[in-house]
This record gives C-alpha cells, sequence and structure tokens, in this order.
C-alpha cells in the first residue's frame, strides 16, 4: 500500500513537472507583435549614437537564437529585461554550427524571431536562404557600410580582428612576423602553433585569404601548415589559448577575446595578443544579427530590439564586456587592444564570406579539418 | 469469445502466438529507426559523382580505418577490464565487495568529455600532477590516448552485463565440474564462460557502438574518426555530406550488429543458485584491491577532486551567466526519468519478444533498435528539429516531448539488451506451470515473469537514466527554449572557460547518477536473496 502510494505520488509530481515544462512553453509563444509599425518606435538609430533614452520600449517577449556564449550577451538582455518591465527575451544557445544548420533546417518555420551569431558568414549564409527580412532603413542608415550587408538583411553588433596569441615566456611581440604567411613557413613555428579550424571565423579567414591572394598560395599556406608546421588542430577555442598560457603550445591563431578569458581571470599567465598587418591574418570580422522572416514572428519588436543593440548604451556593453571594438561611428573604441586605425586590416566585402564551398573543398583536400 | 480465440492461438501454436508482440516490437522499431529516413533523404540531395568521390577519398578511408580501430581498440580493452572486474566481485572472497562492485561501475556516470578534461589536466604533460610531481608527465593525446579515455569511462557496461550474468548463473555448475577434475582454467572456459558469452557480447557491442559514435573525447584529443568527419561536415553547413558520411557509420554499425547477433546467440542460459564455492584470493587480494582502487582513483576521484578545486578557488573568470539554480537539476531529473520510462515500455515488448521467438523478424526489430546509439546526437538531433519544426509545430521547442524521443531513439538499446537477457534467464518451467494452473498468458506475464525479470527492467532504466543525464548535443537542439539543465550549464560555463560554474552542476551530476548506480547494483544483489 504504502509502495502504491509512492508511487503514485512521484508519477503525479512527474506529471506536474511536465505540465509546468509545457506550460512554460506555451505562453512563451503565445503573444502577438506588440507594435504595428516596422519603422522607429519613438527615435530612429543614427550613426552618431541614440541613447536608449530616445528609442521606443521594449514590451512582450522576443525569441532569440544566440549562437554567441552566453557570458558575451547575456549580461545585455539582462539589462534590457531590467530596464522593461514588460518585456522578456526567451534565449537559445548552441554552438555556431549546430544552431545554422537547425536554423536552415527549420527554414521559415523556425521558433525564433531573430538570429544572432559569431561571424558574418552565417549571417550571409541565413540571408542567401532567403530567411533574413531586410532591415528597417534607419538601422541600415546607422551602420558603417563596411559592418553590415550592402542589401541590408542583416548588420554587424560588434566587430572583432582575428590575433595571433602567443606564450609571453617564449616571444616578445616584435619577435612575431606582421605577416600570416610567415606562420607557415618560419621554422621556429614547427611544432608549437595551432589553429581551430571548425570556428566560423577561421572558415571565414581561409575565404578571405582565397579573395586577397588566391586559392593557389592559400592552398600552400594550409598545406604547409599542416605537413611542414605540424600545426595542431584544436576544437575548442578555449583550450587552445590554454594550451599557450600553460606552454604546451606557443602560438595559436584565433581570436583575441579567448586569450582576453584568460588573462581576466589570471592577470599572470603567460599569454598576449598581437596582430598581422593589412592580410587575412588580421580579417575584420562582425558578430551580428538578422531579423527572421516567416509566420509568426515578431519583426516589429525584433527590429526595436536591433535598435538598442545599435545604440550608444548596447555598443558600449560590447566594448566594456567583450573588448569587442563598435559597429557605429557616435561610439569609441577604449581598452588595451589597439585600434582599428593602428592594426589595419584587410579591407573586405563581409558578404563574400557565405560561399563556404570553395574554402571547405581546399581544407578537406589539404586535411585541416 | 475473440479473446478466447486469441487464448487458443497462444496456446497452441507456440512461437506463432507471439505475433501481435511482433506488431507491436515493429511499430517500435520503425518508430525510433524513424531519424533514418531523413539521413537518408539528406545523404541523397549529394550530387552521385560527388558522393562517390567523397565515399572513396583516401581521407575517408583513414578516418574509416581509424574509426574501426578506436572501436576493436576500445571493445578489446573494455572486456579485458570488464570481465575479470565481474568475476573478482561476483566469485571470490574479495574483501568488501560491494564497495568495490560501486567502484568498478562508477565510471559510467562521467560523461566522458568531462573525464577526458580532468584526465589530462590531471594526468597530462603540464597537468596538476607535474606540478605536484615535479616530472614529466607523458602527453595523453592521439589515437592511443582516446582509447584510453574512452575505455576507462565505458567498460562499466561489460561489467555490468557480466556481472549480472554471473550472479543470476547457476555457480553450482562450475563445482560439478571441478568435481569431475576439471582445473579452475578448464571449468571457466567449459562452463562459465559459454553461460556468460552473450552478457559480454551484448556489453562490448554497448562499448563498441559508443566508442564509435563519441565524439566529444576523439576531438578532445584530436583524433580524427568518424564522427569529427560529420561533426565538420556540419560546421561547413554541408548537412547532406555529413548525412552521406552518417550512412557509412550506419553501414559500419551494421556489421556490428550482425556480428554480436551471431557471437552472442545464447543457448537458454540457466539460473540457479550463485552461490557456489568462492576462489580464495590469499595474498592475490591485495593487488586485486589496489588495481580496483587506483582505476576508481584515476576515473572518479580525480575529475571529482579536480571540480572541487574549480569550485573552491573560483577557478575562470567571473560572470552571472551560468549561475547555477536548482531548477536546472530537476529538469535534468525529470527528462532522464521521462526517457527511462519510455524507454523500458519501448524495451519491454521488443526484448521479451526477441528472447521469447525464435523468428527472423523478431530479431530484427530488436536490432534495429541499436541503430540510434550508434549514430552521433547530433544527427538524430538534426533529423528531428527537421521532423519537428515541419510537422509538430505546435509542440517543436515548446514541449519536452521530442527532446524526451530523441533520448529514447538514442538509448532505447540499454534497455532493450537487459531485458532481453533478463528473459532469456526465466525459467521456462516456471510458465509452464502457470499455464497448468490455468493462468492466462497475460496473468502469467504479470505475475511471473514481470517480477522475474524487474531487476532487468531497472538495470535497463537506470542505464538510460545515467545516459541521459550526460547527453548533450540533442538537448541543446531540441529542448523548450529557456530550458537548462546541468549540462547545458555545463558545456555553457565550461566551453568559454567559465570552470568554477561548471563545478557544481558535474559534482550534482556525477552524485544523481551515482546515487541511481547504486540503486541499480543492490536491485541486481536483492535479487538472488
Amino acid at each position: 500500500m504504502g509502495t502504491a502510494m509512492n508511487r503514485r505520488r512521484f508519477l503525479g509530481a512527474t506529471a506536474v513537472s511536465i505540465g509546468s515544462l509545457t506550460v512554460a512553453g506555451c505562453m512563451g509563444s503565445s503573444g502577438e507583435d506588440p507594435f504595428d509599425d516596422y519603422g522607429p518606435q519613438a527615435a530612429a538609430v543614427e550613426s552618431s549614437a541614440v541613447s536608449w533614452d530616445d528609442l521606443g520600449d521594449l514590451e512582450g517577449e522576443l525569441t532569440i537564437y544566440s549562437a554567441r556564449s552566453q557570458d558575451q550577451i547575456q549580461p545585455l538582455f539582462d539589462a534590457l529585461e531590467e530596464r522593461y518591465d514588460d518585456f522578456e527575451i526567451r534565449d537559445d544557445y548552441d554552438d555556431e554550427d549546430d544552431q545554422l544548420v537547425s536554423l536552415l533546417e527549420e527554414g521559415e518555420n523556425s521558433p525564433a524571431d531573430l538570429y544572432y551569431t559569431q561571424s558574418s558568414g552565417e549571417l550571409a549564409r541565413v540571408k542567401a536562404e532567403g530567411l533574413a527580412r531586410e532591415l528597417p532603413e534607419d538601422v541600415i542608415g546607422a551602420v558603417d557600410d563596411n559592418y553590415r550587408d550592402s542589401d541590408g538583411q542583416w548588420t554587424g553588433a560588434s566587430g572583432r580582428v582575428r590575433a595571433i596569441q602567443y606564450n609571453t615566456d617564449e616571444f616578445d611581440a616584435e619577435e612575431l612576423p606582421d605577416d600570416i604567411f610567415e606562420y607557415a613557413e618560419d621554422e621556429r613555428f614547427q611544432d608549437i602553433i595551432s589553429t581551430r579550424p571548425n570556428s566560423g571565423t577561421f572558415r571565414s579567414f581561409i575565404i578571405a585569404m582565397i579573395e586577397a591572394e588566391g586559392e593557389e598560395a592559400t592552398r600552400d599556406w594550409v598545406s604547409s601548415m599542416v605537413d611542414d608546421q605540424n600545426a595542431t588542430l584544436y576544437n575548442s577555442g578555449s583550450q587552445q589559448a590554454e594550451a599557450v598560457a600553460n606552454g604546451e603550445q606557443q602560438v595559436a591563431l584565433g581570436n583575441q577575446y579567448y586569450a582576453g578569458r584568460i588573462v581576466g581571470n589570471d592577470p599572470d599567465a603567460p599569454i598576449d595578443v598581437t596582430f598581422t598587418n593589412n592580410d587575412p591574418g588580421c580579417l575584420f570580422n562582425v558578430s551580428g544579427v538578422a531579423i527572421l522572416d516567416g509566420e509568426n514572428k515578431k519583426p516589429n519588436l525584433a527590429a526595436e530590439f536591433t535598435r538598442h543593440v545599435i545604440a550608444a548604451e548596447g555598443q558600449e556593453f560590447f566594448v566594456d564586456t567583450n573588448g569587442e571594438y563598435p559597429v557605429i561611428d557616435g561610439v569609441d573604441y577604449v581598452g588595451e587592444l589597439p585600434t582599428l586605425e593602428e592594426i589595419n586590416p584587410l579591407e573586405f566585402d563581409l558578404n563574400q564570406l557565405s560561399d563556404l564551398e570553395p574554402a571547405n573543398d581546399l581544407l578537406r583536400e589539404e586535411g585541416m579539418m | 469469445m475473440a479473446s478466447n480465440r486469441l487464448q487458443k492461438l497462444f496456446d497452441a501454436a507456440g512461437q506463432n502466438s507471439l505475433s501481435w508482440l511482433l506488431v507491436l516490437s515493429g511499430l517500435i522499431a520503425l518508430l525510433v529507426a524513424s531519424p533514418l529516413l531523413w539521413i537518408g533523404q539528406r545523404a541523397a540531395q549529394v550530387e552521385p559523382a560527388r558522393g562517390f568521390e567523397l565515399m572513396v577519398s583516401a581521407r575517408t578511408a583513414e578516418i574509416l580505418v581509424t574509426s574501426l580501430g578506436l572501436m576493436a581498440s576500445v571493445t578489446i580493452l573494455s572486456m579485458l577490464i570488464g570481465v575479470p572486474l565481474a568475476i573478482v566481485t561476483t566469485r571470490t572472497d574479495l574483501p568488501y565487495r560491494r564497495f568495490w562492485t560501486v567502484v568498478a561501475a562508477l565510471p559510467l556516470v562521467i560523461p566522458s568529455y568531462i573525464g577526458a578534461f580532468a584526465f589530462v589536466s590531471a594526468f597530462g604533460e603540464h597537468g596538476e600532477l607535474e606540478s605536484v610531481l615535479g616530472m614529466a608527465m607523458p602527453n595523453i593525446q592521439g589515437f592511443w590516448g582516446t582509447v584510453l579515455i574512452i575505455t576507462l569511462y565505458t567498460y562499466p557496461y561489460v561489467f555490468l552485463t557480466t556481472r549480472a550474468a554471473l550472479l543470476s548463473m547457476d555457480a553450482s555448475l562450475v563445482d560439478a565440474a571441478r568435481t569431475l577434475n576439471a582445473d579452475r582454467f578448464e571449468a571457466f572456459r567449459r562452463v562459465t564462460f559459454p553461460q556468460i558469452r552473450p552478457a559480454i557480447a551484448a556489453g562490448s557491442l554497448l562499448v563498441a557502438l559508443y566508442a564509435i559514435s563519441d565524439f566529444g573525447t576523439p576531438a578532445f584529443m584530436q583524433t580524427e574518426v568518424f564522427t569529427s568527419a560529420i561533426y565538420w561536415e556540419y560546421g561547413a553547413i554541408n548537412v547532406e555530406y555529413a548525412a552521406l558520411l552518417s550512412l557509412q557509420l550506419l553501414a559500419v554499425t551494421g556489421l556490428v550488429l550482425l556480428l554480436e547477433a551471431r557471437v552472442g546467440r545464447d543457448e537458454d542460459a540457466s539460473s540457479g543458485d550463485s552461490r557456489g564455492s568462492q576462489i580464495r584470493l590469499g595474498t592475490w587480494k591485495w593487488p586485486t584491491m589496489g588495481g580496483i582502487a587506483s582505476l576508481g582513483i584515476v576515473t572518479i576521484v580525480v575529475p571529482v577532486a579536480i571540480f572541487g578545486v574549480w569550485l573552491l578557488r573560483g577557478t575562470g573568470g567571473a560572470t552571472t551567466a551560468y549561475a547555477f539554480e536548482l531548477e536546472y537539476a530537476l529538469n535534468s531529473m525529470v527528462l532522464a526519468v521521462l526517457a527511462a520510462l519510455v524507454a523500458c515500455a519501448f524495451a519491454l515488448p521488443v526484448g521479451y519478444l526477441s528472447a521469447r521467438s525464435d523468428s527472423l523478424l523478431a530479431r530484427l526489430f530488436e536490432r534495429v533498435t541499436y541503430v540510434g546509439f550508434a549514430v552521433p546526437g547530433i544527427v538524430i538531433g538534426l533529423a528531428l528539429v527537421f521532423f519537428g519544426s515541419s510537422y509538430l509545430s505546435f509542440i517543436y521547442r515548446e514541449s519536452i516531448v521530442l527532446l524526451v524521443f530523441a533520448y529514447v531513439v538514442r538509448f532505447l538499446p540499454q534497455a532493450v539488451g537487459n531485458i532481453r537477457t533478463s528473459v532469456l534467464q526465466v525459467d521456462d518451467q516456471l510458465q509452464e506451470a502457470a499455464k497448468t494452473l490455468n493462468a492466462s498468458r497475460g496473468e502469467t506475464f504479470r505475475r511471473v515473469t514481470l517480477p522475474l525479470i524487474a531487476p532487468g527492467v531497472v538495470a535497463g532504466g537506470v542505464l538510460v537514466f545515467l545516459t541521459t543525464m550526460k547527453e548533450l548535443p540533442a538537448t541543446l537542439m531540441l529542448q523548450p527554449i529557456g530550458m537548462e539543465t546541468l549540462v547545458t550549464l555545463i558545456w555553457g560555463a565550461h566551453g568559454t572557460a567559465h570552470y568554477r560554474y561548471a563545478a557544481l552542476p558535474a559534482l550534482i551530476l556525477v552524485l544523481i547518477s551515482g546515487l541511481s548506480m547504486i540503486i541499480l547494483l543492490r536491485q541486481e544483489d536483492s535479487d538472488l536473496q
């Protein structure tokens, strides 16, 4: 008797939990777009950076697919939710690849209103599949041409540059080449250099190299890295940066913020970053957003949210929290990294990054996977 | 009337009477194999010439060889560890056998990707141990590093299945053999081994399929295997190529399943009193205990200690994004319990039928349920993303139904295998006896068979529970939006180097899974009393 009771109670508890999970979900999906207009709800955004105070109040629920990690974006979501009592973000996180293939598989049935991701290649792919909606005019006008889609279907939210991370016990910045090709040729880097071929920005880097230097030179670079330098191919950016900090590796090609995370935790960690000069090795890339097209979506709310991202407070968040570069003229970069003028990145149309096929074929053939 | 006729059919036709179960098993097999349709459909989109080129390329051949080597090495090593451990913890006078049994089984509760990380940061080059001892440690990576780690965290499959078989086998047979002047080795080879062979094969099958479908560990060790190629193609947003490679992986799986079906073919195992005479270890008990203890330290104590260090030292950056909430643990448990219940409900007809019937179809349906275990979670996940968003949009990413289904597809064979084995061990005469007492077939099942196979059902359920708690890729793809579980929190915090926030959920995961493992072991023990 006792066991029967217990079992029933347990099943009851389970049913309640399932119920609450399901109900919580359903309540989230209901609700109409709170706004009638795709245009500004209050002030329009401008390149001189408007304040959140001038924008329309956010309300309702917005569903966001984010391939940016929680630590890099959730504080911004929290700040907006705190500011607007009636506003809630349903955020979903996954690795950038998994999330993009999910989104493409879902197509217009995706439950997401807005796609927020790490690199412009993925945004360009969403555009190419016809899943992105043209952004409102004021948003397109506010962002620097280099940092958004030329057809206005996606925009950068923050920018960053590919970097050379190195172990400061082994190298001084002056000893390191400022030409990405030397990293594949210089014997000093044999067995101690690494890269991370599964990341979106790495693929963008290869595409940029093919565009800028030609397929032949790119193929040589890749095969030298694999065969001559015996480069270690990591699967995780954190693992790659840690290997440099603990001396297992000495030089790592990747995004600068991984080194930043390690130094943030342990200021004495022997890791720093430097940049190549005006070549694909210091490719400028953006994280950014696309408003998704399809049935049952909330484009007007997504548009007003996007205005908040490229307004002054949103841009300052990226500079302060992630050490990234702003995409609006009206906000200045303040931080320890060199400014973009100093780094002098390659001029490059970020939309070209959507065509992965040539880069993928090359990498597959040369065994850098 | 109808039921009467049905009854007659059951009683008269013997095996044929199981036809309704056959239909049910067929439906279940069809249901759990349905995600394969999507794989086939996507693979068919690859341009044939291109697809052929991809399939026969030198690189594909290379990863095929590596994957097969990995699978074979891990399986053999797991048998070499799992079988002796099962024998010493059931058939010898080893002191504190219960404790050592728990130690030997526990590595299964640690997700191998976390185990790999902890293991390397402790024992590898530049690891904790190196800085403590001041002597250089080997660099654990590459193929053999992968083999080592996967073996250490999956051999318990072999240990558990072999142990269960040893416990339920009639041990007096060994004594009989000994009185006929067979030496110990001879007795093992001719009496014990044939009895436990199907169990060893069943455990090894799970190990083999795990080894070939694991992505996290080889990726961490920079070993290129089939799953890395599949993941790479996903990353390159070539879902079609990934699907094609998955088909190749499935072909390999099919061969393994055929092979195991031959090796693991079971003579009806007899069950009886397991308390035969024990092997006296004498002074060998010290190295034996030392061996199990080192295994436990390496696989369990070290990761737990490393999580403890992260937590206490506050390793990694500070953030508000990965704060732990109790609800995450509850979510993980509810999901795992539901997956276990549904898996057991599905596994009962399939496992029962395949043990009771000689029909080829019954065996086929049972084999089909294994396929999901060999396919990387991301593949099953994406197939269900497609089905869910296209046809079930009202529950897609809103309720946990699809996610639980994904777990069942992935982990069902663990329940099927256990239930099948326990049905095989039920003495047919008991059921005959029930029949002579005029019990209907349903009643016989309910009052005779079910209580006897209950430990097998629970064991299968616990294994599904354990693996569901650890599952990551399908969880990230299919969980209701905004939901967090223990593994998604570990993934987020660990992947961004915020280690201190990964520690607490990891410790809770190990604790909950560890407790469920103890339930499993107690259950099997009490079955003997």
